[in-house]
């Protein structure tokens, strides 16, 4: 099947995005990858999970379905065992789901299960996390292990919230903006990774 | 015991109170001096705890030099804002409406959840939804707050809403039950016509006027006006109590004579007459008199119906917005059924300036979508930043207590341990360090540290290009010093005070004023700790029980920076054109705490 006789354990693309063979992708065709982002083994992304009904501008535009279930930015990582699901709800009296939209920088923690509607930019987002569906996350959020987002709720920039509800515990500190870089971290994993800086 | 990540924590300089008030320390030689070199920084004193921060909770200010903590910063709020809809507040409501989202966000009282308007009949008829669904969805009122996490619901309490929208405004006009409650306009206008406040008090509760219930803000306001009117007029004859004369108990004018029969002061007796008309108190709920209620069986037989479970948290009785609850506080919010929807607490967004020379040091961009700033001087990216790493000497070596601490995150006590500390330079200028720590650690449990090399030299940082053609994406960071070009490459000035940046990886020796190993813009040292033995306090005598975190080690560190700045370089338009080549001899010194790890309990 494949040309090349070592398989690696990822599948490194053009756009650089490395995907681990051992992540479950439902639906490719639906998941959009901005580059350089890392999915790592046992990750699930539903991108068959597609809106069943379409704006209504759309469908009197006359254009494509936007079938996009699951956008990801720039620089994401997706540790072992995360799962992207979009959210669903009822809409005009029909069930459907709506797409699922992921910024740069953004850090998924082990285990952690993401329903959000949008996350922005430089978001860390630890392990065993819960967010609820159509929660919307601003950018420099970080949301510590274990915390459950319950759903709708919306976190501003420069957030830590913890706790089950999630609940504000701090800002994220003006110094600390360049800890949510991920492109050192993109970098240590792969089928022929550096080493971590020092 | 779980172990712990290593820590490196910076005490800002205000704490001390040598430096308190002074831009920079080493300058400016104090009496106390001689006593301050002496003392070694306790990480474990109470007090240390309120000066010690992580680096990125630093700020720094360029024109006095120092690093800025957040407890001696300046703040001033640039813009208020709803953190659920995320709308901008202007201060003119903040200052008639409070600090509370004014629109439609609220937070469940159970459990602080964010709560969504839905409407009570969400059940559409099936044939109908069949038949059309492209129609606008039948939401008919009533409506209510429900939480998505809980499951709480504002109709537990009784208040459902008749439209969807503007629910503050509705929810200040509803009671917990359903009852309607008087806003502010209305309270004013039963206060202008009587006859209309009695009509509505007949309505509602049919109680008599002096032994209405008044809830939290009538009773204000009512008071409030009372004695505004009282302090216009203090001369008042109205005692308050007709048919008594001048013996009404509640005059003070009337009390204040009384004394005046047992204390028979003359001279006491003219001061109080050049003072009269002392105010009297309030007597009826017209004047804000609300009259306890001491009889709590409704309250117990209220308890014993809803059990334990039916009260109230404390969390959940804070949580509870001011003057929202309607009834008054006696006794009243106890059940979960007293409580009532939050709505959210505004937040800001906050400029930082330094409190000596009043600079902006910290200031975000004023709209609320944006998370530029417009000044950020974080101490980051002036002073090194220090990593700690445990170093395993097992390459080398046989495999000794270092590299067992590295795996299982405990120090054995009396095994030396070695820890490699990593200094990398933010600046643009060769950096000259030198470290002093204690040969033993301040505490009962004084664990010995040697620091194998106390001085030396790290690079000065490059250009961001070095790192961004390397990356091959655009170097972003750095934006602000992204202008400078220097470049100054590793070992171009061998000499030091390291004796040589020789090092690299390979070898594995410890050496005593040897550095480890050094990079492009970071020096790595090798610090050797021998921790002591929880068994053996310093005094000698039992151990007795550890107080909480005692077995983690933590050795305080006096970190001095040295190096030349473009004289100027950082002050804007100063002096820059008449002395480009001039270096400026800089220096800044603070205690950091290094916490390693925990010791192990034999």
């Amino acid at each position: 099947m494949s040309k090349r006789a070592p398989k690696g354990e990822y599948i490194e693309t053009d756009t650089g995005n490395k995907v681990a063979r051992k992540a479950t992708l439902v639906g490719t065709q639906n998941i959009m990858l901005g580059g350089k982002t890392v999915i790592q083994p046992e990750v699930m992304i539903r991108g068959d999970l597609i809106r069943t009904i379409q704006a209504s501008s759309q469908s009197a535009s006359g254009a494509a379905p936007n079938n996009t279930a699951v956008s990801i930015g720039r620089y994401c990582f997706l540790s072992r065992g995360s799962c992207l699901r979009p959210p669903g709800r009822l809409y005009k009296g029909a069930f459907t789901y709506m797409p699922l939209r992921m910024g740069d920088h953004v850090f998924v923690g082990q285990g952690s299960v993401i329903q959000a509607a949008a996350i922005g930019n430089h978001v860390h987002i630890g392990a065993k996390v819960a967010i609820g569906e159509f929660a919307i996350i601003k950018d420099y959020v970080r949301i510590l292990d274990g915390t459950v987002v319950p759903p709708n709720m919306v976190i501003p920039s420069f957030s830590i919230v913890a706790g089950q509800p999630a609940r504000l515990i701090g800002e994220v500190p003006e110094g600390g903006h360049e800890a949510f870089e991920l492109r050192s971290l993109y970098k240590t994993v792969g089928n022929n990774p550096h080493p971590a800086p020092s | 015991m779980a172990a712990l990540t290593p820590y490196t924590y910076i005490q800002c300089p205000c704490a001390d109170p040598s430096t308190l008030g002074h831009p920079s320390g080493p300058n400016a030689p104090t009496d106390t001096d001689a006593d301050e070199d002496d003392r070694t920084f306790d990480p474990r004193a109470p007090r240390s705890n309120y000066s010690l921060y992580p680096l990125e909770y630093l700020l720094y200010c360029e024109d006095c030099h120092q690093i800025r903590c957040p407890r001696c910063i300046a703040e001033e709020i640039v813009t208020y804002y709803c953190p659920n809809c995320l709308f901008e507040v202007p201060s003119s409501n903040l200052r008639s409406e409070g600090n509370r989202c004014t629109r439609n966000c609220f937070q469940c009282p159970i459990c602080i959840g964010p709560l969504a308007i839905t409407s009570l009949e969400t059940k559409p008829n099936p044939g109908l939804l069949a038949a059309s669904d492209n129609t606008a969805a039948p939401h008919h009122g009533p409506y209510a707050l429900t939480c998505s996490y809980c499951h709480w619901s504002s109709t537990e309490v009784g208040i459902k809403l008749d439209k969807p929208n503007n629910v503050h405004a509705q929810l200040a006009r509803l009671q917990n039950g359903g009852a309607t409650r008087l806003t502010g306009k209305e309270r004013k206008e039963r206060r202008a016509d009587p006859s209309k406040a009695q009509d509505a008090d007949g309505r509602r509760r049919g109680a008599s006027r002096d032994g209405q219930d008044l809830d939290l803000e009538t009773q204000f306001t009512n008071l409030k006006t009372f004695y505004q009117s009282q302090l216009a007029d203090p001369e008042s004859s109205d005692s308050g109590l007709a048919p008594l004369g001048d013996l009404g108990y509640s005059s003070p004018t009337s009390l204040s004579r009384i004394m005046h029969l047992y204390t028979g002061g003359g001279r006491q007796d003219k001061k109080a007459k050049s003072r009269v008309g002392a105010m009297r108190e309030a007597l009826g709920s017209g004047e804000g008199l609300q009259l306890a209620h001491l009889d709590e069986s409704a309250a117990i037989a209220a308890l014993q119906a809803a059990g334990h479970d039916g009260t109230a948290s404390t969390t959940q009785l804070l949580e509870q917005p001011p003057h929202l609850g309607a009834a008054h506080p006696h006794g009243s919010a106890r059940l979960a059924a007293s409580l009532r929807p939050i709505p959210y607490l505004l937040r800001t967004k906050r400029s930082k300036r330094c409190p000596l020379c009043r600079h902006i040091i910290s200031k975000p961009e004023a709209k609320i979508q944006t998370t530029r700033f417009r000044i950020r001087l974080v101490a980051g990216t002036y002073i090194p930043s220090l990593a700690i790493r445990a170093l395993s000497l097992s390459s080398g070596n046989p495999p000794g207590p270092a590299a067992a601490a590295a795996a299982g995150g405990l120090l054995d006590p009396l095994k030396p341990a070695h820890f490699l500390l990593t200094f990398k330079n933010p600046l643009f200028d060769p950096i000259k360090v030198t470290l002093g720590a204690p040969a033993a650690t301040p505490g009962r449990f004084a664990s010995r540290v040697t620091v194998l090399c106390p001085a030396f030299e790290v690079d000065a940082n490059t250009d961001v290009w070095d790192e961004a053609l390397k990356d091959g994406g655009g170097g972003e960071r750095d934006k602000e010093r992204g202008g400078r070009e220097r470049r100054r490459r590793k070992g171009e000035d061998g000499g030091g005070s390291g004796g040589g940046g020789g090092g690299g990886g390979g070898q594995n020796q410890l050496e005593v004023g040897k550095i480890w190993e050094r990079g492009r813009n970071w020096v790595s040292i090798v610090v050797e700790v021998v921790p002591a033995s929880l068994q053996a306090p310093v005094g000698g005598g039992q151990p007795g029980l550890l107080q909480e975190d005692e077995d983690v080690l933590e050795i305080p560190m006096f970190v001095r920076v040295e190096w030349e700045a473009e004289a100027g370089g950082d002050e804007v338009g100063a002096v820059v054109s008449r002395d480009r080549e001039a270096k400026e001899k800089r220096e800044l010194a603070y205690w950091c705490v290094l916490g390693l790890g925990r010791i192990r309990q034999s």
